[in-house]
Order: structure tokens, then C-alpha cells, then sequence
């Protein structure tokens, strides 16, 4: 044993040398926005993002990742992945002191947003710097200011704003339900046409969250205080009765619940389940166009509200371009860049640019866009809209749902 | 220097810097575990339900689906290996080896769940009233999905591992067996399994290890409860708050552990039947 002993050493020297490399690095959140343009010319940025929806990407490949090109000179990269993963990478590459990473931008918020913030993987204050940002967004809007319930400080700018809506099948659903005490009738009267993603999936964690809303006096006692001081358990309580008298008729009995949204899609797609939703009030269009979903399908927000926020682009720590990526984040928050997600074509989402700071032909080529059959009205969308709750009723509504609905 | 100068030493160079990444691995698991709480973790975990059902409903799916993989690739390695001498057809049965785990898992997907391929073909046939009669056999609390792909992919390996024990097999045995007046299970029994047993006991190693620790498959086509062990940790890892990720740690290291255990377990009993066989007396 003893003779391994040098080769263990050796190793371990290696792995550490490995290790030790920093470099020097302009901050450019300060920097004058002509010389970040210019220094931005001829790279490449790459952007890591979820890239579970075809119209989201269509829209990053089809028409951000060539307008870059031609305006900049900057070629985008487009990398999928998880965000929880591109944070786990990130973690990994600050424990190894890596100071030039791979990552220049991530699409992030909420909980990511603040185990990001919480473990310092991102760059820090950029949007000051943004043009696009000061003029064409209200900076003080409160949406900018706190997502879900961390304080933001600058650390990502806003890239789009959807709202939480149910999609179903007009032919088969005549009169959907208005409140989740419908809901439950309509589950009953219809057994196993309804299920949702299990409380670990965004979509469903955001579902759950819409009943605890609903279960609570009235839904500004959950948004408008933070978990630890609110006395959730009456809440709590009423939530998992109303959830489990549920269960026995939802699809498969409860028994098993979509992993992820796209298994939810796929059963509504096949006519298994009569209903599907997702935090994207127009996701249907470009579904219904691919023909996955069906022609009729329409949505609905409850009466109580449906649940909204705004989601962000951000730098992290060890972004080897910082410049390309602050150039490419500013051109995301354009008018025209906006104006072409707004478009239903492909992605179709809502945007979070502020229409008093636009100018009027711009302004008018918003109100000119058709977002299609299945997408609610722009005021009946706003008359509901909800503010997320403190991310820590994410993570909450994970483990109790766990615990108190599927092992019960 | 007199180490350097003994050649036999190099050969444990590729061996060393093999184990060094994972070793290091290891280690630095057991401390995120421990993530200065002593052994708390591990307390909580196994004090959890849905930890310790999770256990038993891996160790459970992934020996049924070793145990079938072994058994099938045995059976189907013992019938057609005279066949399999001609590459050509050897490739066509490690065809599903080409494909990742999670493509197959897809494959299943397709074919078995309520609204598959198969259960449509069997409603046009009018074999079934509609598609809702079909079992449910992806994303079931059984873990039959999970079982069913893994017995696809593995049962290629298994004939890939049996295969040149089988041709290493001398016919003049089977000539004894025979001549002493043995019929095809006299066969099986003394002459395919001792030669058979170390390699039977290392397939079974190998894919009860990869299947009670991969994670993809059982995500594809597990259901909410039971989950696999991989899944649970994985949700303990990645999920919201960090502050779980200690349990996953924890739970992967005695994951590790027990299979270690279970590797060197299956080492020493083996090590005396392969000292016999070197010696050449066969009990």
C-alpha cells in the first residue's frame, strides 16, 4: 500500500493545480454603453436556458440568434438545460474557483433566483447599465423590485410576464368551471378527466399554490406575508382536505400524477384528460397550430385570480463575455425583440415593456397583434392578475403535498 | 528511485487514475452528508417513510428486473448460441444496446401506456372495448414499466457476458454427460452452471447496481409513489431550497455502501469456487 502512496499525492497535487486559475476582469456593469457594444462585436454568447417548449426555442432560433448576428456581430449559442442544473453547474465551477465559466446568460427566477442570489453565482447589479431597460421599462414597477419575494437589486432584468391559466377542450367542456369549488364538482360529475403535475413540476407546484389562494381567507393573506410569520395551518388544513377529496377522481385515481407539464400536454393531447394549464396564458396557440392540441381548445382563469409573474434574464458570476452578454440581454429587452414575442407565432407571451415609455407607432403595432383564439383578453387577464407568493411557499407546498396528499 | 524502476508498478497507473476521481467522489459525498452535523442526516433519512419505502421499492424493481434479465439472456444465450458463432446475427441481437436507456424508455412509453401503440392496435382489432381496458403498465405503482425496459436493455448484455463462456464450453463434456446417461438438465446443472456461476454472479453485480442507482429510466416512467431511490435523491438535490441536499448525500452514500457490501460479499464467495476451478477439481 505503501507504494500508492506518491501516486495519491501526484493526483491530488493535479487536481488542485487544476484548480487555481483566476484571471484579471474588466467589470463592465459600469462601463460607458458604446464601448460595451463595441467590445461585444464579433463574439459569442451563450445562453443557457430550460428548452422544454419548441416555441420558445423557435423563437431564440429563428429570430433573436440572426437579429444578434446581424445588429452586433454577436453569435448566440443556445444551450438547454435545466435551471437547476445550470445553477448546480455554476456552484460547482465557484467551488473550483473557476473564474472564466461557459455560462454568459441564464433565464431564471424565482426560487432559482434566490438559491442563485443566496450563493452569489450571479454577476451582481447590470441593469443600470441596460438602455433598452431605462427607457422602455417602468424601473420602479414593484414587479421589477421583488421576484417572488427576493429582493432583485439589479442582479436581472425583465424579459417576459405570463400569467397562470387552464386550457380545455371547448367541445368537450361546455361551461368550464369559474371556482375550485366547481372545479371539484366538475371532477366529480367528470372522474378522470382531470389531473395535474405532481407539486416538484412548476406548473403543478403553481396549481397548488392557486388552491392554497383559494382555501385562504382571502389570497393576499398568503402573497402579502412571508410563510414563517403567516399562521398557514387553518389554510393548510382546508388545502389538503379539498385536495384529497379530489384525488379519488382525477385521472388514474390519483395514483399517479404527471412527472411534467409535457406529460399533462400529451393526456390532454390524446383526449385522456379533458384539461391541461401552464404559466403561459397563449402557450396553446403554437401547440394548436402544430396541430397537438386541439382546435377548440380554449382557456379560463378562476375567479379569484390567477397567478402571475415576471421572469428575467441574468449574468453569472464568472461569465467569460461579459459585454456580449449585456449587449444580447439588452437587445432581449428591445421593443422590436419584445414586439416579436409578443407575436403568437412562436413563443406568443406577454411582456413586461411599459406601453406609456413607447413610442406611438410601436405602441399601436402591439395593439395591432392578434394573440389568438385560446388567449383571454388583455383585461380580463390584468382584472385577475395575482402576485406570487414568497418563494418559500414553493418549496413548502413540495414537501407537504407529499406528506399529506400521496402517501395518505 | 527502486519503485520506479519495478514495470509491474506502471500497470496500476490506469487502475489508480481510474479510482482516484471517484474515491475523491466518494469522500467528498460522505462530507456534504455529514455537512458538520454528524450522522443527523442519516438519522433523518432513515426515519423517513418516504425514504425507506423508496429502499424497498428500488431493491425490489431492480431485482426483478436483474433476476429476469439474467434469467432470459441465460435461456436465450443456452438455445441460440450456435447460432450467434456468425457476427452478423451476433449484432442484430445487441441491437437494442444502441440505443440509450431513456430512448427505450420512450420505446415503452409508446407501446404499453394506455393510449400505446399496442393498446390501440387491440382496440381496432376489437380485442378490447376501448383503449381505458388496457393495463396499466407504464407509471405504475408496481414498477412494472421500469422493469420492462430495463429487461429490454439488459438482456443484450447478459448474452454479450455469457456468450464466450458458452463457446468456451467443451462439447466432449456434454458427450460425458450424455454417455453416463444425463438428460438436458443433468447438462444444465453440471456443466453449464459451475462454468456459468462467477460470470451469472458479476452480470447480476453489474446491472442490479446500474439499475438501482440510474435515475432516467425511473423518472420517464415511475409514478409519484413509490419512487426510485435515484429519483428521491434527485428531488433532494435539485429541489427548491439547498437545504435538503445533505439527505441526497446521505442517501447516495449508503446507496454506495450497500452495494460495496454487496459487491464484496459476492467477491469472497466467489473467490473459493474460483480456486477450484483453477485447481481443476469440479465438486
Amino acid at each position: 500500500m505503501k507504494k500508492f502512496i506518491p501516486f495519491f499525492l501526484l493526483a491530488i497535487v493535479f487536481m488542485t493545480a487544476c484548480s487555481e486559475t483566476s484571471t484579471n476582469k474588466n467589470d463592465w456593469t459600469e462601463a460607458p454603453w458604446k464601448e460595451i457594444e463595441a467590445a461585444a462585436e464579433g463574439t459569442e454568447v451563450r445562453l443557457y436556458m430550460w428548452g422544454g417548449d419548441e416555441g420558445i426555442n423557435a423563437y431564440i432560433d429563428d429570430y433573436v440568434t440572426p437579429q444578434l448576428e446581424d445588429q452586433y456581430g454577436v453569435s448566440l449559442k443556445r444551450i438547454p438545460l435545466d435551471t437547476p442544473e445550470i445553477l448546480q453547474k455554476l456552484q460547482t465551477e465557484k467551488q473550483a474557483n473557476k473564474q472564466d465559466g461557459s455560462i454568459d446568460v441564464i433565464w431564471i427566477n424565482g426560487e432559482n433566483f434566490k438559491n442563485a442570489k443566496e450563493n452569489e453565482l450571479l454577476v451582481g447589479s447590470f441593469t443600470d447599465v441596460l438602455p433598452n431597460f431605462n427607457d422602455y421599462y417602468n424601473t420602479e414597477d414593484p414587479a421589477f423590485q421583488r421576484d417572488f419575494g427576493t429582493k432583485i437589486e439589479g442582479m436581472e432584468a425583465p424579459w417576459g410576464k405570463v400569467q397562470f391559466v387552464f386550457h380545455y377542450n371547448s367541445e368537450k367542456v361546455e361551461n368550464p368551471p369559474a371556482t375550485f369549488e366547481e372545479l371539484q364538482t366538475w371532477v366529480a360529475e367528470n372522474p378522470g378527466k382531470f389531473t395535474y403535475p405532481r407539486a416538484e413540476e412548476f406548473t403543478g407546484n403553481a396549481f397548488l399554490r392557486h388552491v392554497l389562494y383559494a382555501q385562504a381567507e382571502k389570497p393576499s393573506d398568503v402573497y402579502e406575508q412571508p410563510l414563517k410569520e403567516n399562521n398557514i395551518t387553518p389554510t393548510a388544513e382546508r388545502t389538503w382536505s379539498y385536495l384529497n377529496e379530489m384525488e379519488k377522481n382525477l385521472w388514474r385515481s390519483g395514483d399517479h400524477y404527471p412527472n411534467s407539464l409535457t406529460e399533462l400536454d400529451r393526456l390532454y393531447s390524446q383526449g385522456e384528460v379533458w384539461m391541461t394549464m401552464g404559466y403561459n396564458e397563449s402557450r396553446a396557440e403554437s401547440l394548436i397550430k402544430e396541430g397537438v392540441f386541439p382546435e377548440s381548445t380554449r382557456s379560463f382563469v378562476m375567479e379569484l385570480g390567477s397567478i402571475g409573474n415576471t421572469h428575467f434574464l441574468s449574468i453569472p458570476f464568472n461569465s467569460p463575455n461579459q459585454p456580449g452578454a449585456l449587449t444580447a440581454i439588452n437587445f432581449m429587452l428591445s421593443p422590436e425583440a419584445q414586439l416579436e414575442k409578443y407575436k403568437p407565432d412562436d413563443w406568443g407571451e406577454n411582456t413586461p415593456i411599459s406601453f406609456d415609455q413607447l413610442p406611438e407607432n410601436v405602441k399601436e403595432e402591439f395593439k395591432a397583434v392578434e394573440r389568438g383564439k385560446s388567449v383571454l383578453s388583455t383585461e380580463e387577464l390584468e382584472e385577475s392578475f395575482l402576485p406570487e407568493s414568497e418563494a418559500d411557499y414553493v418549496d413548502w407546498m413540495k414537501e407537504q403535498w407529499f406528506n399529506e396528499v400521496v402517501q395518505k | 528511485m527502486k519503485l520506479f524502476k519495478n514495470r509491474t508498478f506502471l500497470l496500476f497507473l490506469p487502475v489508480i487514475s481510474f479510482l482516484v476521481i471517484p474515491f475523491y467522489g466518494f469522500i467528498h459525498a460522505v462530507i456534504q452528508s455529514i455537512d458538520g452535523e454528524g450522522l443527523a442526516h442519516y438519522k433523518e433519512i432513515l426515519n423517513s417513510e418516504r425514504f425507506l419505502s423508496s429502499v424497498w421499492f428500488s431493491i425490489r424493481t431492480a431485482g426483478t428486473a436483474t433476476i429476469a434479465s439474467i434469467i432470459l439472456g441465460l435461456g436465450f444465450t443456452k438455445a441460440f448460441h450456435p447460432f450467434l458463432a456468425r457476427t452478423s446475427k451476433r449484432l442484430m441481437v445487441w441491437v437494442p444496446m444502441l440505443f440509450p436507456h431513456f430512448v427505450w424508455g420512450y420505446m415503452v412509453i409508446l407501446l404499453l401506456s394506455e393510449t400505446g401503440w399496442i393498446s390501440q392496435a387491440f382496440a381496432a382489432a376489437g380485442w378490447m372495448e376501448n383503449t381505458s381496458n388496457f393495463p396499466v403498465w407504464t407509471r405504475d405503482p408496481q414498477g412494472i414499466g421500469i422493469i420492462i425496459t430495463y429487461i429490454w436493455k439488459e438482456v443484450p448484455l447478459v448474452i454479450l457476458l455469457l456468450f464466450p463462456v458458452f463457446t468456451s464450453i467443451r462439447p466432449e463434456y456434454y458427450a460425458l454427460v450424455d454417455s453416463l446417461g444425463g438428460n438436458a438438465w443433468h447438462r444444465f446443472t453440471t456443466i453449464d452452471l459451475p462454468h456459468l456461476f462467477p460470470v451469472l454472479v458479476e452480470s447480476f453485480l453489474i446491472i442490479f447496481s446500474f439499475t438501482l442507482a440510474a435515475y432516467e429510466v425511473p423518472a420517464l416512467i415511475g409514478t409519484t409513489f413509490p419512487e426510485m431511490i435515484s429519483v428521491l435523491g434527485y428531488e433532494w438535490f435539485y429541489g427548491s431550497s439547498w437545504d435538503d441536499r445533505p439527505l441526497a448525500f446521505a442517501a447516495m452514500v449508503l446507496t454506495s455502501l450497500f452495494l460495496l457490501a454487496l459487491t464484496l460479499v459476492s467477491y469472497y464467495g466467489l473467490s473459493r469456487p474460483r480456486w477450484r476451478a483453477m485447481r481443476g477439481d469440479r465438486p
